[in-house]
């Protein structure tokens, strides 16, 4: 599904990311992890070419995303993305917020894609707050919307940014939920994320970067298991003590 | 009676005499180069964040341009030049309205350039990740943001354009100003006249100021 392939990026001089492969297979839920300014949010932009990048591969779905002639736009709109804050349109509602994308992309009818964003505020159990704006709801509950409304375009696949790190303690569950589910019914997801325990629950790989490079790729056991690398020991050591 | 000033000839006949036509004028011409200055000025505006120098070199240029003539010195050269490259004077009136409207676009086009930069790049980046086009994320994500965002100082733009109007005396359009001064010489009373005229600017800029003041503590709230 999405195929990473020696992908190395530079601003200016400062190599952000080296070399980087991996892969991650349809159905397929992958934790990518690492110290701060280790490049994960840089990779997965490379993903959906919200960044460019100057040398390598990213193909999704036998798409190529640097290729030239590729129409960005409509694969981006099979491509599901989670921020991680939010970013939900501030000057419209929750509503729509949800239809946009779909009337505006995928030419839905404003009525079919109303339907389908009900539908999916339902599934995160904001109903209520249809036609309330972003700034009323709390982190949690827009970071909800923001996963629905990715899912609002039927994505192939979902990336997500640390969806729960700029959130209050007691809200990430409720976000955590939502992507438990969502991987649960087969979804193929790349997270960058710390929480270890969503990890443990759903994830069948984990990638763990320091320095613009993938140190470790290896199966959910194996990397809770053994991890092979220093740098890894390490960085778990540091995380898991909160 | 006021000292020596003799204010009886400001009745209502004086209105709808002499002010309402420049009155009427003064206005339009407000609201023609507000509308066409935030447009053109947006187009400015986004042509100078393109990063491309093509497109970001000459609006910059134009914009510097602009700002830094005398508007008074714009309106009498475009009114002068004008009738020598088409071969006929096209009217005080339309003159000073397409002058004012590029001028302005020079001002609003900084204004816009500050609103687009106050959204922040997240906003853009979740628009292409929901596969809005460039475009798209432009006129339905970003300019309403940065527009709602700049509202109170577009409009405080728009009363110094408003005061800026009176400067098509230069060129003898019949605005606001104008009107005061034929009357003044109408009924000879040019002081009182003008002194009337500065009431009448006063009154109206001062109370649009008041409505921006109240505006933006509202803005301020929602957001
Ligand atoms: N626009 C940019 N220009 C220059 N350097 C950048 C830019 N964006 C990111 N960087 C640098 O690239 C490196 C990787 O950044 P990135 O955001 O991908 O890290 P990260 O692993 O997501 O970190 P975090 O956990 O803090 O989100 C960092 O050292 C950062 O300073
Ligand atoms: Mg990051």
């Amino acid at each position: 599904m999405i195929e990473i392939k020696n992908v190395s990026k530079w601003y200016g001089s400062f190599q952000v990311l080296t070399k980087c492969s991996t892969s991650v297979k349809k159905g397929e839920v992958v934790v990518v992890c690492g110290p701060s300014g280790s490049g994960k949010s840089t990779l997965i932009k490379c993903v959906n070419a919200l960044e460019p990048f100057q040398e390598g591969e990213v193909v999704i779905d036998g798409t190529s995303v640097g290729a030239a002639g590729t129409d960005l736009p409509r694969l981006r709109s099979k491509v599901g993305m989670v921020f991680q804050h939010f970013e939900l349109f501030p000057h419209l509602s929750i509503i729509e917020n949800l239809t946009l994308a779909q009337v505006k992309v995928l030419n839905r009818s404003a009525e079919a894609a109303r339907d389908k964003g009900l539908a999916l505020l339902e599934r995160v159990g904001l109903t209520a707050h249809a036609d309330k704006f972003p700034g009323q709801l709390s982190g949690g509950q827009q970071q909800r919307v923001a996963i629905a409304r990715a899912l609002a375009m039927d994505p192939m696949c979902m990336l997500f940014d640390e969806p729960t790190s700029a959130l209050d303690p007691e809200m990430i569950n409720e976000v955590l939920d939502v992507m438990v589910q969502l991987a649960q019914e087969g979804m193929t997801m790349m997270c960058v994320t710390h929480e270890m325990g969503f990890a443990r629950k759903v994830a069948h790989r984990v990638i763990f970067m320091d320095k613009g490079e993938i140190v470790e790729d290896a199966t959910k056991d194996d990397f809770f298991g053994k991890p092979r690398s220093e740098r890894a020991v390490q960085f778990l050591s540091k995380i898991l003590q909160h | 009676m006021i000292g020596n000033l003799d204010l009886s000839f400001f009745n209502w006949e004086l209105v709808s005499n002499f002010l309402a036509k420049g009155f009427y004028f003064s206005i339009q011409l407000t609201l023609i180069a507000m509308a066409g200055g935030i447009v053109f000025g947006t187009a400015l505006a986004l042509c100078r964040l393109s990063g491309r120098p093509w497109l970001a070199l000459p609006a910059a240029t134009y914009v510097n341009t602009m700002r830094s003539i005398p508007l008074v010195m714009v309106i009498l050269w475009f009114f002068l030049l004008i009738p020598l490259l088409i071969g006929r004077s096209m009217g005080a009136e339309l003159s000073a309205i397409i002058t004012f409207t590029l001028f302005e676009a020079a001002y609003y086009s900084e204004i816009m350039r500050a609103g687009i930069q106050s959204v922040a790049r997240g906003q853009v980046y979740a628009g292409y990740a929901l596969g809005l086009t460039y475009g798209q994320t432009m006129r339905l994500i970003v300019l309403p943001q940065a527009f709602r965002n700049m509202l109170p100082v577009l409009l405080t733009q728009t009363i110094i354009l408003f005061q800026d109007t009176s400067l098509v005396y230069a060129i003898g359009a019949y605005d606001l100003l104008k009107g005061f001064e034929v009357a003044g010489k109408n009924f000879n009373r040019p002081v009182e006249a003008y002194l009337l005229a500065a009431v009448v600017y006063f009154v109206i800029c001062f109370s649009l100021s008041s409505v921006v003041k109240k505006l933006q503590t509202r803005i301020a709230i929602i957001r």
